[in-house]
């Protein structure tokens, strides 16, 4: 078999499961719908959820409110990144850096993104800079700890061998070995943050917002339109389920020898 | 150079070298020592001894990765106080840089010695095709077997042109064939280049094989227990009868120390990969 052929085949084996488990959902949901005649406003059958997913699709507001929900987590997401990758590749390589700032981050990150929403609405109004504020707290501490634990896990020998091979300062040795060494690590922490946000952003636009997924499944359950509650609901899971694939992908490219 | 002999001066002194561990309990734990030595330039020296005698550390002090609590090493006049480029290393788990290409990794000493890009990969080619790896110049290190990694290794050692070359069990890791093969390829390698070798090895086998000069080291704290100075060209035969005779020299000595190692192995020490 060419090697072109055999990774095709790897690559339907690898999405076979997902598609049938996709067709089991389905099917149990019109059984479901068939047996208990559900009011449509209560669980609308799978049809009515399919025409609605083409009516918002056609109007374009499916669209708008995707997009509004991706340039939110996603100008959190760099933003958070931005502030949580240096710091935490400066805790992880600073003994008494990472036990002054330590304490500060253990003591909050058990507030969950969610509970910072009322915050930013008083702080904010309800705005881009509350729903990126909310999103970011969610996106900073998965990609902080997670830049921390790989720079701490970097493998000792390759540090001396960094030593022998010439990185004869702190600083030579952070950017040519420390630096590269957890990397694999921070994407690591990207993509769980990135959940994180999708997460957030979604619960953040159900409280306060005029647009974004969040709001377009909100603003279903106010009009009784069940049948575009389901379909946010899809897009929320299918959008997150895809950049989730991409960071794995990213992962596995950068995830040398781990 | 196959004789030492020939070598004028001693490159690397080695003057009442010793190395303590404080425990967690404050404890002091000699760990190696003390110990006096002289390599000459070009020779091929071996170290051997029970785990846990300090080789290790030994090699760590030389490559400059810590101090000696007590005595002084010196390299060509210098005493050592780092890590240098003119003592490379090859380590038993390759140590390789995963993020960078098989060229990448043996350009990485040259590239902190400044040289401008085009001779820097013409270098470390040539390192390459000496390992015999040209054709896996832009692999990544993932596709490589553990014998080409460590073939990659020593290229990456050898291309900085050092003027000693340290080596922790470098076929430690390696099954007996390639272990074989590299053992035959590192000899064609340091007859051609002419670099010194501390090469620390578990195998008496190897040692005879490979070195001018074998040293036996007593458990912990390591010290010199005895030295034997092998002469005999190479290649050589391990199951000719002048080797199997200071084979059996080794083993009479090493079996004394490894019952000392048995009776410390009673007593709790630091663990020798925690040494650094």
């Amino acid at each position: 078999m060419s090697k072109a052929a055999a990774s095709q085949l790897g690559r339907a084996r690898a999405v076979l499961p997902f598609i049938i488990a996709a067709v089991v959902i389905v099917v149990v949901w019109q059984i479901v719908v068939t047996l208990t005649q559900p009011d449509p406003s209560v669980l609308p059958p799978p049809i009515a959820v399919l025409k609605s997913f083409g009516r918002l699709l056609g109007n374009g507001q499916l669209i708008v409110d995707a997009a509004y929900s991706l340039a939110r987590v996603f100008s959190a997401w760099l933003l958070s990144a931005a502030i949580a990758i240096p710091l935490g590749l400066l805790m992880g390589s600073s003994e008494s850096l990472d036990r002054l700032i330590n304490p500060f981050v253990e003591l909050f990150r058990p507030i969950s993104p969610l509970a910072w929403i009322p915050m930013a609405i008083l702080w904010f109004g309800i705005g881009e800079i509350g729903k990126v504020f909310v999103v970011a707290i969610g996106v900073f501490f998965p990609v902080l700890l997670n830049t921390i634990e790989g720079v701490k896990n970097v493998d000792p020998t390759l540090l001396n061998a960094g030593r022998v091979f010439g990185c004869n300062t702190r600083v030579a040795l952070f950017r040519r070995v420390v630096v590269p060494a957890s990397l694999p690590a921070v994407v690591v922490g990207l993509r769980i943050g990135f959940g994180t946000g999708w997460a957030a952003i979604i619960a953040a636009e159900l409280v306060a917002a005029q647009n974004g997924l969040g709001f377009l499944i909100a603003n279903g359950m106010d009009i009784l339109r069940a049948d575009d509650v389901v379909v946010g609901m899809i897009v929320i899971g299918l959008l997150g389920f895809l950049f989730d694939v991409f960071f794995r992908y990213l992962q596995r490219r950068l995830g040398h020898a781990r | 150079m196959t004789d030492p002999a020939h070598s004028s001066g001693k490159p690397l002194k080695i003057v009442g070298v010793a190395k303590t561990y404080q425990t967690r309990s404050g404890a002091t734990v000699p760990a190696l020592g003390p110990i006096s030595a002289d390599v000459a330039a070009g020779e091929f020296l071996t170290i051997v001894g029970p785990s846990g005698c300090g080789k290790t550390t030994l090699l760590h002090l030389l490559a400059g990765f810590m101090s000696p609590s007590d005595g002084k090493i010196i390299a060509n006049g210098i005493p050592i106080s780092g890590p240098s480029l003119d003592r490379s290393m090859v380590f038993q788990s390759y140590a390789l840089f995963p993020w960078l290409s098989v060229v990448q990794n043996v350009e990485f000493g040259l590239r902190s010695k400044r040289l401008p890009r085009l001779r820097r990969r013409q270098i470390a080619l040539d390192y390459l095709r000496l390992v015999g790896l040209q054709d896996f110049a832009e692999r990544s290190i993932d596709e490589l077997s553990g014998g080409m990694k460590q073939r990659v290794a020593i290229a990456r050692a050898f291309a900085v042109e050092p003027s000693i070359l340290l080596m922790d069990e470098p076929f430690g890791a390696l099954d007996a064939l390639t272990r074989r093969t590299l053992q035959h390829e590192l000899l064609r390698i340091w007859q051609e280049r002419q670099r010194m070798v501390v090469f620390i090895t578990h195998s008496v086998t190897e040692a005879l094989f490979l070195a001018d000069r074998i040293i036996l080291m007593s458990a912990r704290p390591g010290r010199i227990k005895a030295e034997w100075r092998v002469s005999i060209p190479r290649p050589r035969d391990v199951t000719s009868s002048e080797l199997v005779v200071i084979e059996r020299q080794i083993y009479a000595l090493l079996d004394e120390e490894l019952a000392q190692t048995f009776v410390q192995d009673t007593t709790p020490t630091p663990a020798e990969g925690r040494q650094r």
